[in-house]
């Protein structure tokens, strides 16, 4: 009402002015001539003319975006009002060049901003509105498409103005526009995206990825535009004051941008590693509602270390803000996802072990490291100590030889068990040997692992891998323990009579045969296959899984350094008893499982028994178990519900 | 499909008007606009509130539930954790971020767990119980713990001003 009555104002002045200078002169030029020379009335045309312009805006506003919401006029009032000092400071740099034409121009460059701001408020409240007509998909879309084409003409007339006259005003109106052009590009963007949402039938789960990923592009374009600005208006004119305000906002807005980005990120690769999808029963036990966006969750559901579930999307946004769980807030960051899979073996007491064969297979990765530096070295210490243990310790590195030998290069680790002997706990008949072997450290029952531990097996990074290299490593630890309780039974079996050796040689095999067995026993192994190609490069290849698993048992490896093979002995030397040894090692795995389980039996240490009692009742209680888990995440989740409740 | 902020304002609608909590009315200014509620909130019984029905106007932000709204109370408000244009201080509608007063545990914060139900449920139960520690109204909070029976005389007038009785 009141600019109206100021418009009305406005007008009948200027019918005064224009009427006195007519009534004064009587003809046209001479009044004209009038009114420009005279001050008073150049002032109340320059106030129509911004009445006029102002005039021009609402009919413009009425044509493309009807009714403003009085947020929109807030907000356009607000930022009028910092664009006007911006342009006042800009006047400084230029008050050379100060005439109509310059003011006109920075008119019609605030009148055009404030339209871009408004096409921005518009859009942004697309997502918000509940009913989006075609009327205003009508308005937005050619909103933005005159408001591109008249920034697009506006760059191309001060770059020729510019090229043809050199660095003028022009200058700033260009990089303004360039400015306003990626503000258009920005919002057609969103425009485009909010559309296609609110086309889909369903909620679009990328939608929030590629607005930040447009927002990080947008910006660092902005940050570089205004960067060159900045260096270009300094070295021709002054320090453009004017450009540091929007300049900082841009700088933080694109810093922002970035850190979402990152954030974001991380987010997704977190729940992409980190967390298990949940599973149709737990979305069935829960409401099936995700507490987020209170809908129900079909699909796409992550499940939290601490059991709540959420939609993959809703948990990639709040996790881009915080990395708690919304409902415990449990800090999912520090929760300790990767738990290890494998305790370290009981490592036996009191039994007088004269073979540490455990040792041995642990040391698993780390024959191609000293099973050739050692040899001879450890060869000649036992041949010096005693007979027995020198027959021992050929026969036993024979067997090997043979094994390995055959198998590509000596590098089989999967068959070989270096007997270290030390020779003074030896006792004196071989024959014990098998009764006082401490029982192989058991791979965990893969049943009963814990969902931290099953996580920790999940995902393709690096630990994930490790992880499942560890129980890899662990069940091959399990063959060989095996492989060498049969070669110390087939040693005692070999030593007891010396004429069964003679009756069974009747039934030697070829020896590829046997290396065929002994290539299946590897292979069962994958770890141990795919590790170590050649003892030359085994070596670097083992470090870092070596060093993985070495960790949880550092007082095992030193006696495992010293552990060797005697790969180097002569094939011609193998006697016919070794053959036989053989065969009855390599054809019988599962004979060598029995054999220890008895063995378990019948060794009463308290390790043994406990494992034995760890393992067999897992198996069948292993329902009862989860069912009692499920009903502890339910008891949370209420308990939850009834605190928040409070 | 719309915005999943709008989608959830409107299930929270839905929902507080299949099942509204005792005392409590909420709902969206115009159907035009999610983003803009109003409640009312009646003065728990038993308390110096008692009987008084206080409007109270709630602003949701783009991004929400991931950020809180903001609340405040469009009538008269003489209350220590209600600063003296009506913002309501509760930590509930607090961004675990920030921490205007520094004393505020992060479980008490927002979270998106939280809705429009469990804030006007905490005002409410802020209105019965005040927090003397947070000074959003310092004079409230001195005058509430040292001379309870002006404080009480103050909150009655409120009351009868809600409802538009003379004082």
């Amino acid at each position: 009402m009141r600019s109206l009555g100021l418009s009305a104002l406005s007008l009948a002045l200027t019918a005064v002015v224009i009427g006195n200078a007519f009534y004064q002169k009587k003809q046209f030029y001479p009044s004209v001539v009038y009114i420009t020379k005279s001050n008073p009335s150049m002032a109340v045309i320059y106030i129509q003319f911004f009445v006029i312009v102002l005039m021009l805006g609402k009919l413009l506003r009425k044509i493309f975006l009807g009714t403003l919401r009085p947020a929109e006029f807030e907000h356009l009032m607000e930022r009028f009002w910092y664009a006007l000092t911006e342009t006042c400071l800009a006047f400084t740099v230029f008050r050379d060049d100060f005439n109509p034409r310059f003011v006109a121009l920075f008119t019609v460059l605030l009148f055009l901003k404030s339209f871009h701001w408004l096409a921005e408020e518009r859009v942004d409240y697309m997502e918000r509105s509940p009913v989006i007509g075609w009327l205003f998909h009508v308005r937005v879309a050619s909103l933005l498409s005159v408001l591109g084409l008249l920034d697009y003409l506006m760059i191309v007339h001060a770059y020729e103005s510019v090229a043809l006259k050199g660095p003028t005003v022009q200058l700033v109106f260009g990089f303004e526009y360039a400015i306003l052009i990626t503000m258009v590009a920005n919002t057609t963007v969103k425009y485009v995206l909010h559309a296609a949402e609110l086309r889909a039938d369903s909620p679009w789960e990328n939608k929030a990825v590629f607005l930040l990923y447009t927002e990080l592009v947008i910006g660092l374009i902005r940050v570089i535009l205004y960067v060159l600005f900045v260096i270009i208006m300094a070295k021709i004119y002054a320090l453009p004051m004017f450009v540091f305000r929007p300049m900082f906002f841009t700088m933080r807005n694109f810093k922002k941008a970035l850190n979402d980005v990152i954030m974001s990120r991380r987010a997704i690769r977190n729940m992409n590693t980190l967390y298990p999808d949940a599973t149709p029963e737990e979305l069935a036990m829960s409401d099936n509602i995700c507490i987020i966006c209170r809908e129900d969750m079909v699909s796409n559901s992550k499940k939290l270390p601490c059991g709540h579930i959420f939609h993959t999307t809703c948990l990639r946004s709040w996790f881009q803000r915080q990395q708690t769980c919304p409902t415990c807030r449990l800090n999912i960051l520090r929760t300790p996802t990767n738990v290890t899979s494998s305790p370290p073996p009981p490592r036996p007491e009191g039994v007088n072990a004269p073979n540490i064969n455990p040792n041995a297979g642990i040391q698993v990765p780390l024959p191609g490291f000293n099973m050739n530096n050692n040899n001879n070295n450890n060869n000649i210490n036992i041949g010096q100590e005693n007979p027995f243990t020198n027959l021992f310790a050929q026969n036993f590195g024979q067997a090997q030889a043979g094994a390995t030998g055959a198998n590509a290069g000596g590098n089989g680790t999967a068959g070989q068990v270096p007997p270290h002997v030390p020779p003074f706990v030896l006792p004196p008949f071989p024959f014990m040997a098998p009764y006082a072997i401490p029982p192989p450290p058991m791979p965990p029952n893969l049943n009963t692992l814990t969902d931290e531990e099953l996580r920790a097996l999940e995902g393709n990074e690096r630990r994930h891998v490790e992880e499942r290299l560890k129980l890899l490593q662990n069940v091959q630890l399990l063959l060989d323990a095996a492989n060498s309780l049969m070669n110390q039974y087939s040693l005692v079996t070999a030593r007891l009579p010396p004429i069964p050796a003679a009756a069974t040689s009747s039934t030697v095999v070829p020896p590829s045969t046997a290396v065929s067995g002994a290539a299946s026993t590897s292979s069962s192994t994958p770890t141990a296959n795919s590790v170590s190609p050649e003892p030359s490069t085994s070596q670097a290849a083992f470090d870092p899984a070596a060093a993985k698993s070495a960790t949880p048992k550092k007082d095992i490896i030193t006696p495992v350094k010293s552990a060797q093979i005697d790969t180097n002995k002569p094939q011609s030397t193998l006697p016919e008893i070794e053959k036989d040894v053989r065969i009855e090692d390599l054809g019988s795995e599962e004979h060598a499982d029995t054999v220890k389980h008895s063995q378990h039996n019948s060794t009463p240490t308290p390790s043994t028994s406990r494992q034995t009692s760890e393992v067999d009742p897992d198996d069948t209680e292993l329902s009862e178990i989860r069912r009692r888990r499920l009903q502890k995440f339910q008891q949370q989740n209420d308990s939850v519900k009834t605190t928040t409740n409070e | 499909m719309a915005g999943s902020a709008l989608r959830r304002l409107m299930a929270e609608y839905r929902q507080l008007t299949l099942n509204p909590p005792e005392g409590i009315v909420a709902g969206p200014i115009s159907e035009d606009n999610f983003f803009e509620w109003e409640a009312l909130i009646a003065g728990p019984e038993g308390t110096c509130f008692e009987g008084g029905v206080f409007p109270a106007k709630l602003v949701f932000p783009p991004d929400y539930p991931l950020s809180p709204p903001k609340m405040k109370f469009t009538c008269e408000m003489f209350h220590p954790n209600i600063f003296a244009d009506g913002r309501v201080c509760i930590s509930i509608l607090h961004a675990p971020g920030d921490d205007p007063m520094g004393y505020e545990l992060s479980a008490e914060r927002w979270s998106p767990v939280q809705s429009v139900e469990k804030i006007l449920l905490s005002v409410v139960s802020m209105l019965a119980e005040p927090n003397d520690e947070s000074g959003a109204n310092v004079d409230a909070a001195i005058m509430w713990r040292d001379n309870r029976e002006e404080f009480n005389k103050i909150a009655r007038r409120i009351v009868r001003k809600t409802l538009g009785l003379p004082s």
